[in-house]
């Protein structure tokens, strides 16, 4: 706009920036910095802020189980669900990609989960999970496998992975609508060289379609894994963290420290949220500088 | 195999999976329209009569019209202001060279992936000492913040791909830069903008996090922490509860009715690449 | 090497209501290097992709060496084909673009490595064979394309207008090069264009194609000289043939441009005689037209003179009409605009079209 000889004009920049400047600085920037301000202290009502130190840190990374625990739960869904979500969706973008009859229909239909709040999801998922009457156990009743009922939500064993399977339910249809664009956006002459080149259908998966969407299919798995670290909605409406800390994860255990357990200091809390951030945060350069492909595929 | 047989295959496991993600919601649906003693009796039966008086009953007798309109309150007071105040940023970190203007859009992207739970105690504390606690004004102020990451990344990847010339030639036309933005940014990047209007509108529609900490009154709460409360509330009335699931839905459902197209793109695009 | 066969092939796609190519039918001869030129959507490049496998034939026969492909699938036709966006594997090295077909049809390693060094030296791809398509230019791009057809060793080698997307002067050299190749190899060659200095100079025999339809076929310089109708005389040459609107006289002897009469004789004459009606359009190259008196001349007004250097193109109008035509003049013209210059028809080299048919009488 202008070229580099002028001079910007700061008037009307100040002007555009300034609003969300000051709602990201009061509302973003200066909370996350007074979080970790708050991990530093002990944070009371009605009581000036007490200067801790790392003593926050210290107990929460060396003699807190549960924080732990949380960890591992959340780190098995963030791992485990892309895995399922992005895999399953390959495969129903690659049905779709066939030019099946109905391909629009069904891409309405399977990316509906995803506008859904996490509370109605979690609520009908409470239902189908139900032990007497839910449509998993009945489902299972119906085809004979009575054995295979389960209490799914209410089984330390089974809460974890029934959650997985609900996020991999809502999320599947989301990456085969993002799959199915950049199977549409392959070079057909490429694809045709390869038909030339003696490839059946399956040839042509493995060795030109799959290399060739293989950064968009990196891209979901980081943002499948960004999205589960995050979780709160669905485990707070499901099973609350429970059944015994089966299903507890980092954001729900700061909820309770924070708003619930009657501790009242807020310090502590804080200091989980600063921990995790961190370890967000690097998970996700790390990820990306890993996956990041060393080849520009232009074509 | 034949072709056809596979082809036949592939439509079963296809129509299977849609049965799958569709399932829940229409079961959902028709227990929205059944009573709970017809539910009790047999869960999966159809609404035969479809009961369409629940629907009033919710909205009247349970509270849901407050939550609903609170829902709606909330949304559209922040998407607007959302929209205006993120253009106008994207507009002038696209358009204008100046020192730290990456910078500050780095800032600003980067939160795009921060955790909720970074920001939420401190906000917590920001909002009670400011009065703002349990208060919808408050709550709207946090979810203009908590999009607008996200609403100048996808606006300012687009205005950027508007021609210079046409900026150019607008100065040449004597127009001052705020005119610029009013007449030109804003008219070409009506598509950009009807995506976030329509992207943000959905995801604040939904959010639950932010509202269960930061609103306490049953006055004031929002649409998902009505159900909630609902749910802890009265556990068994399945019936009740299926009824308020769907008027949570149908905004979302009518949106996706006529937007449909432009909600998947919008909310793909930054996936494809 | 083998023989080509088109025999009323069409195509028909069955979400339009029109025919997008029909009836075409010609041979290509061992070894032939056989040009479909035509302008963008005339169905030179669906015909292409029939013979390739990769559109359904609707009507007609292929025919490879005597054998009928139409239902054969693409990769089971020996052929290989040049794509015009080269269609290069873009996360394989030029060794392994130019080795993948060959892996997939189980050739043993021993042969496959020494196929692909072959035509690697042949087209100057040695020093490339280990960088990706993203680190080579358009040439190298194409040569690579090129190559991974000649590794194959089809019994057909088609070309999708394979110079279209490289710069003026790498195109020159390019053309040379695929006709040394063609007559190294002695392949079958079918080659897609809309470019004519292409077809002419490479091209043994030329199809001419037109909305769908085979408008001429023969060699270059025939159809250059006689072409079979008005789209086909106005598509090769450039400047295009002059077509001037005329009158047959009542004995069909004479010809009237505007107020001018040409006595016609030989050839033309005859033409003349057979001539449907006495509308006809009178055709006749820009560079069969001099300056000066002769057999057969016309007076007309000068509109532009336009000096090339090596030749000058001179725009003028017959009088008596507003029609106009083009002459080329080797080095300079004398004349000058609204100024009335005397030119010189070679009869011998003119045409005579029905207007109605656009076809050569």
């Amino acid at each position: 706009m202008n070229r580099n000889t002028e001079r910007p004009p700061w008037a009307s920049i100040i002007v555009f920036l300034l609003p969300a400047l000051v709602i990201y600085t009061a509302l973003t920037a200066y909370p996350v910095v007074r979080t970790f301000w708050n991990s530093l202290h002990k944070v009371l009502p009605n009581r000036p802020d007490e200067f801790v130190g790392l003593a926050n840190y210290a107990t929460l990374l060396f003699t807190d189980d549960i924080f732990w625990r949380s960890v591992r739960n959340t780190l098995v869904w963030s791992v485990a669900s892309p895995l399922f979500e992005v895999g399953m969706a390959l495969l129903l973008a690659l049905a779709l990609y066939a030019k099946v009859p109905g391909a629009r229909f069904f891409r309405i239909a399977w990316f509906t989960p995803v506008l859904m709040s996490y509370v109605v999801v979690g609520i009908l998922w409470v239902w189908i999970y139900n032990y007497d009457w839910g449509a998993a156990n009945a489902s299972l009743r119906f085809l004979g496998l009575d054995s295979l009922t389960r209490a799914w939500l209410g089984n330390p064993q089974t809460a974890l992975p029934a959650l997985i399977f609900i996020t991999s339910w809502m999320w599947t249809g989301f990456n085969m609508v993002v799959l199915l664009a950049a199977l549409h956006s392959l070079p057909s002459e490429v694809i045709e060289a390869a038909e030339l080149d003696n490839c059946g259908w399956s040839a042509k998966l493995w060795h030109v379609i799959i290399p060739l969407i293989k950064p968009t299919l990196l891209n979901l798995l980081v943002l499948s894994f960004i999205g589960k670290m995050k979780i709160f909605d669905l485990v707070w409406i499901t099973t609350k963290g429970g059944p015994l800390w089966s299903t507890e994860t980092v954001s729900t255990y700061l909820y309770k420290r924070a708003f619930e357990w009657s501790t009242f200091d807020l310090g502590y809390p804080s200091t989980i949220a600063a921990v995790w951030f961190v370890i967000i945060m690097s998970c996700v350069l790390g990820l990306t500088r890993l996956l990041r492909s060393r080849d520009r595929l232009e074509y | 195999m034949p072709a056809i047989l596979t082809r036949a295959i592939v439509m079963l496991l296809l129509t299977g999976y849609t049965a799958f993600a569709a399932g829940p919601f229409v079961w959902a649906a028709m227990m929205s329209l059944r009573t709970t003693t017809e539910i009790s009796r047999n869960h999966f039966g159809l609404p035969f009569p479809p009961h369409w008086e629940k629907f009033g009953q919710a909205w009247f007798n349970s509270n849901y019209s407050v939550y609903f309109t609170n829902s709606a309150y909330v949304v559209v007071t922040a998407v607007l202001v959302l929209t205006i105040v993120g253009a106008m940023a994207a507009h002038c970190l696209s358009r204008y060279r100046f020192r730290g203007n990456r910078f500050i859009y780095f800032l600003i992207f980067s939160a795009i992936i921060f955790p909720p739970q970074i920001t939420i105690i401190a906000l917590f504390q920001t909002l009670v000492t400011y009065g703002l606690y349990n208060n919808l004004a408050g709550l709207t102020l946090v979810y203009i913040a908590l999009q607008l990451p996200l609403t100048v990344y996808i606006l300012e990847s687009f205005f950027a791909r508007i021609p210079s010339d046409l900026f150019d030639a607008a100065r040449m036309d004597g127009y001052s830069e705020w005119a610029i933005f009013w007449k030109v940014s804003l008219p070409i990047a009506l598509p950009a903008l009807a995506t976030t209007v329509i992207l943000n509108t959905i995801l604040l529609w939904n959010e639950f996090l932010y509202a269960v900490v930061l609103i306490t009154d049953e006055a004031k709460r929002t649409l998902p922490l009505g159900i909630q409360r609902f749910m802890g509330d009265q556990l068994e009335d399945v019936g009740m509860i299926a009824t308020g699931l769907m008027i949570a839905i149908i905004p979302i459902v009518l949106i996706y009715a006529f937007f449909s197209e432009k909600l998947i793109q919008g909310m793909t695009a930054g996936a494809v690449k | 090497m083998a023989t080509l066969t088109l025999d009323r092939l069409s195509k028909r796609y069955t979400s339009a209501q029109e025919v997008a190519v029909t009836d075409v039918s010609f041979t290509v001869a061992d070894g032939e290097f056989m040009v479909l030129l035509g302008p963008s959507g005339c169905g030179k490049s669906t015909t292409l992709r029939m013979v390739a496998g990769l559109e359904s034939i609707t009507s007609g026969t292929l025919l490879i060496d005597g054998a009928r492909m139409n239902d054969r699938p693409a990769k089971d036709r020996d052929i290989a084909m040049v794509f015009q966006s080269y269609a290069l594997y873009p996360h394989m090295t030029v060794y392994d673009n130019l080795a993948f077909g060959l892996r997939r049809r189980s050739m043993p390693g021993s042969e496959i490595a020494r196929r692909v060094r072959d035509t690697a030296t042949t087209l100057g791809l040695d020093p490339l064979l280990q960088r990706k398509p993203h680190a080579l230019s358009g040439g190298q791009r194409q040569r690579v394309a090129l190559g991974r057809a000649i590794v194959r060793d089809p019994k057909v080698f088609l070309f999708d207008e394979p110079l279209s997307n490289l710069d003026a002067a790498l195109r020159v050299g390019m053309r040379g090069e695929l006709s040394a190749l063609h007559r190294r190899l002695s392949a079958t060659m079918l080659y897609v264009t809309h470019d004519q200095v292409e077809a002419m100079t490479m091209g043994d025999r030329i199809c001419i194609m037109q909305g769908g339809n085979v408008a001429q076929i023969g060699a270059p310089l025939d159809v250059y000289a006689a072409p079979a109708n008005t789209f086909v005389a106005t598509f090769l040459g450039s400047p295009a043939m002059n077509l001037l609107p005329a009158t047959l006289g009542p004995n069909r002897d004479v010809l009237h441009i505007g107020t001018q009469a040409l006595q016609l004789s030989g050839a033309l004459a005859d033409a003349a005689v057979r001539a449907p009606s006495n509308d006809v359009l009178f055709g006749i190259r820009p560079e069969d037209i001099h300056s000066g008196s002769g057999y057969a001349t016309l007076r007309a007004c000068v509109l532009d003179v336009e000096p090339l250097g090596a030749e000058t193109i001179v725009r003028l109008a017959p009088e008596g009409t507003s029609a106009e035509m083009l002459m080329r003049v080797p080095r300079t013209f004398s004349g000058r605009p609204d100024e009335i210059a005397t030119i010189t028809i070679d009869l011998a080299a003119s045409h005579l079209f029905d207007p109605a048919s656009t076809r050569r009488i």
